[in-house]
């Protein structure tokens, strides 16, 4: 869409694009959300079976390294999605598509940012408790 | 907790006096996003942390092993079933309705529940632990000083939840151990003639099929042991006192004073009544 001739298409691109990201920004707390999830299950198993929880406790807090690296990767996307180093746009007050491109990528960025928060104060408890008492 | 209390006051009531005094009027818009983000984000973020980092590291106190000592608590309603397993006893002493624990020692309390779910709380010695039918749970408990501490029952179990409390009574560890060794006797004989009649009456009006007075042909599970119930300090959960004038209302007004207690109340004549709380205020 560089010369922007007008296209009936042109909004209907556009938004399906919009689609993809729309996606994206849900990706962080996903991940945020399964590791959860995982590491609640897991341990509640693991206790309640009388498995080995030092071995759950290794292969969760390997989870939470992986799930780091997920959110680090969505986050960095999103923020050049946002691209506020070129534009310095924090407020996206214009209603056009590229802002509307812009935002989702702030959004998509803020919420990687709670997500490892998330993650890493789940993993807390399996770095410094680490036992079923 | 108290001078990190003082100083969310100061800084809360020193911005409103900010505000309000110093600098009434407007604000320029461009601090906003730094007020918002510093104070609103990444100050909780910092502080949350640290305090979730703090309160992890003292969270496995309440479940530190034990010296030896373990009492084991049934929350029924509504009442405390205690049970005490000194070091290696193969069969445990039965008590009810108090708890006690030798000073400087650290004690394991594991707790259940018969029917719904109760809450054992000593505020002075330590935290509360949930106690849940079919389910164990431990708080292990290490008292420094000697005296006497109310514990309470902190999750709403019915009608009678708020009267469903008990004594902790700390001792000399010496004191303790000679304390535990009467409290595994059986009871002790009557000691005067009304006290010998009461005796009669608690058999004769059916006392036994709910309570254990051990030695006697009581044997009834479904309330507290009575066999040492003289020597404990309250009646009735920490209803009300160990008296003979307590124990008499007790008797004739159980289920006024505990709503929907499964004691009934007893109407008996006043004379064989206070035989009864008689020999019931002697099993010390
Ligand atoms: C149907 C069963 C039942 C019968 C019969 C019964 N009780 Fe009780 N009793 C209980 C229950 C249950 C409690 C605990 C109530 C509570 O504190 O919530 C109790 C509590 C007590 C207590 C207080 C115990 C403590 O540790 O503080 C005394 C004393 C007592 N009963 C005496 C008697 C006497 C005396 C009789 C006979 C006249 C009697 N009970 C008959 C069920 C019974
Ligand atoms: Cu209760």
């Amino acid at each position: 869409m560089a010369e922007h001739r007008p296209d009936r298409n042109e909004d209907r691109h556009e938004f399906s694009e919009e689609q993809a990201s729309l996606f994206r920004i849900t990706f962080g707390p996903l991940i945020w959300a399964l590791h959860f999830l995982a590491c609640y299950g897991l341990v509640a198993v693991a206790c309640a079976k009388g498995a080995d929880i030092a071995m759950v406790r290794i292969l969760l807090l390997l989870g939470s390294v992986v799930a780091l690296g997920g959110i680090g990767w969505v986050g960095y996307g999103a923020f050049r999605q946002w691209n506020v180093v070129e534009t310095g746009d924090f407020v996206h007050r214009r209603g056009h598509a590229e802002d509307r491109h812009h935002f989702l990528g702030h959004a998509a960025f803020l919420l990687s940012i709670i997500s490892a928060i998330g993650v890493i104060f789940v993993s807390l408890p399996l770095v410094m408790i680490g036992g079923c008492q | 907790m108290l001078a990190g209390a003082v100083v969310l006051w100061l800084f809360v009531n020193g911005a409103f006096y900010f505000m309000s005094r110093i600098r009434p009027g407007r604000f320029d818009q461009t601090y906003a996003p730094h007020i918002l983000i510093g104070g609103g984000i990444i100050l909780p973020v910092v502080i949350l942390s640290a305090l979730l980092v703090w309160g992890l590291g003292i969270l496995t106190d309440p479940r530190r092993p034990g010296d030896g000592l373990v009492v084991r608590v049934t929350g029924e309603q509504w009442w405390w079933r205690v049970e005490y397993w000194p070091e290696g006893a193969t069969e445990p002493i039965i008590s009810a309705n108090e708890i006690r624990l030798p000073a400087g020692q650290r004690a394991e309390i594991h707790l259940t529940s018969d029917k719904v779910i109760h809450s054992f709380w000593i505020p002075a010695l330590g935290g509360k632990m949930d106690m849940f039918p079919g389910r164990d749970t431990m708080i292990s408990l290490a008292p420094e000083k000697v005296g006497t501490y109310r514990g309470q029952c902190a999750e709403f179990c019915g009608a009678s939840h708020a009267w469903m409390a008990f004594s902790a009574v700390v001792m000399e560890p010496e004191a303790f151990d000679s304390w535990l060794e009467a409290e595994a006797e059986d009871a002790v004989e009557p000691a005067g003639d009304a006290a010998l009649r009461g005796r009669q009456v608690f058999l004769s009006e059916g006392c036994g099929a709910c309570h254990a007075v051990r030695g006697t042909e009581a044997v009834g599970q479904v309330g507290p042991d009575l066999t040492h119930v003289g020597s404990r300090q309250t009646l009735g959960a920490g209803r009300m006192a160990l008296t003979l004038e307590d124990l008499t209302t007790w008797i004739s007004h159980s289920e006024a004073l505990k709503p929907e207690v499964k004691m009934p109340a007893y109407d008996l004549a006043p004379d064989r009544l206070d035989d009864l709380a008689r020999y019931l205020e002697g099993l010390k």
